[in-house]
């Protein structure tokens, strides 16, 4: 926490500095802008293989993903992140892009899986997009085939870190 | 009315029933032993006989070898990298591999990366992936048999 110009003076009493930090907490509007964004972080449902189940059973009861704020959407205009779980093939991706460009701004992409990363075992195919970064920006790869349920309850811990750092104003490498 | 009871049966039934949701973070669920996650390397055992990589059915698997020092017919380990971001955790280069060499650990969590380049896993980092199994390197290391089944 920056307190600039306040630390250096000297006539203020050091017991009510101690007590002031104790009591009030200080935070700049744009941390605090990321805090309640990373609490309820809505994911659009974007199933399109086989790690759209394993996305379904972190959604369920045995890891309920509702105790982060995750919860799912169906359209791209309530949704702040997008997941893309399964293979992109090259039909879809127009259609991914669209979806991704209906998405309210701030916007994030999990990448989850093998095939959304860089194309998986079909990277070799005439009809599947090699990577989802090709047509999106992804913030978070999740690698896996598929990725089990902590997996990708780490992935979207890990976007929430993104989130909070880029607050602050460090630079999160990207690409 | 009873109908109505009768088809809530399932849900009230729900409420005398123990939790089962896992708080992830907080606890972890201990895979079995043949959960295939993330590879380990054994630098020692390997014999550079490329068979893991002409297995791969992602060519996600790259190695080199230099010839050993004190027997010049040998080979040992250069480098051994495995592009994660494309690995289907097949276990086929555990199955192969005629030394063990290779294996797949239990480890499924905190994998996930900012970019690409990250899920790149060289030698340094399998060979310090002390997970085995489901064991930490910390317990006993069970004895491997025949085709890297436990005995």
């Amino acid at each position: 926490m920056e307190l600039k110009g306040f630390r250096e003076t000297e006539q203020y009493d050091p017991r009510i500095l101690e007590d002031i930090q104790k009591s009030v907490f200080f935070t700049k509007l744009e941390q605090l802008k990321a805090w309640s964004r990373t609490r309820s972080l809505w994911p659009l449902t974007f199933g399109l293989a086989c790690c759209a189940i394993e996305m379904m059973s972190t959604g369920a009861a045995r890891y309920d993903f509702d105790r982060f704020g995750v919860i799912f959407r169906a359209s791209p205009r309530h949704a702040d992140v997008m997941i893309v779980a399964g293979t992109v093939t090259a039909k879809m991706a127009p259609v991914l892009r669209t979806l991704y460009d209906q998405m309210p701004e701030p916007k994030y992409v999990i990448s989850m899986g093998s095939c959304a990363t860089c194309g998986g075992p079909y990277k070799e195919s005439y009809s599947v997009l090699n990577g989802v970064d090709r047509i999106v920006p992804v913030d978070v790869y999740v690698p896996g085939c598929p990725p089990t349920p902590p997996a990708l309850i780490d992935g979207v811990d890990l976007l929430r870190e993104k989130i909070r750092r880029e607050a602050k104003g460090e630079k999160v490498t990207q690409g | 009315m009873f109908r109505l009871l009768k088809g809530f049966g399932v849900t009230f039934n729900y409420f005398r029933k123990k939790n089962i949701t896992i708080q992830y973070p907080d606890e972890k669920v201990v895979m079995p032993a043949r959960f295939r996650g993330i590879h380990r390397f054994f630098p020692d055992k390997c014999i550079v006989c490329d068979l893991c990589v002409k297995v791969c059915p992602t060519d996600v698997i790259t190695l080199t070898g230099k010839k050993s020092e004190e027997n010049p017919k040998k080979k040992v380990i250069d480098t051994y990298n495995i592009d994660f971001q494309g690995c289907i955790l097949c276990d086929f280069c555990t199955e192969v591999c005629p030394t063990d060499a290779i294996v797949m650990t239990a480890r499924y969590n905190n994998l996930s990366s900012f970019n690409r380049a990250e899920q790149f896993k060289d030698i340094h980092w399998l060979s310090d992936n002390h997970v085995y199994g489901h064991y930490e390197e910390s317990d006993p290391v069970p004895e491997m048999g025949e085709r890297g089944e436990r005995k």
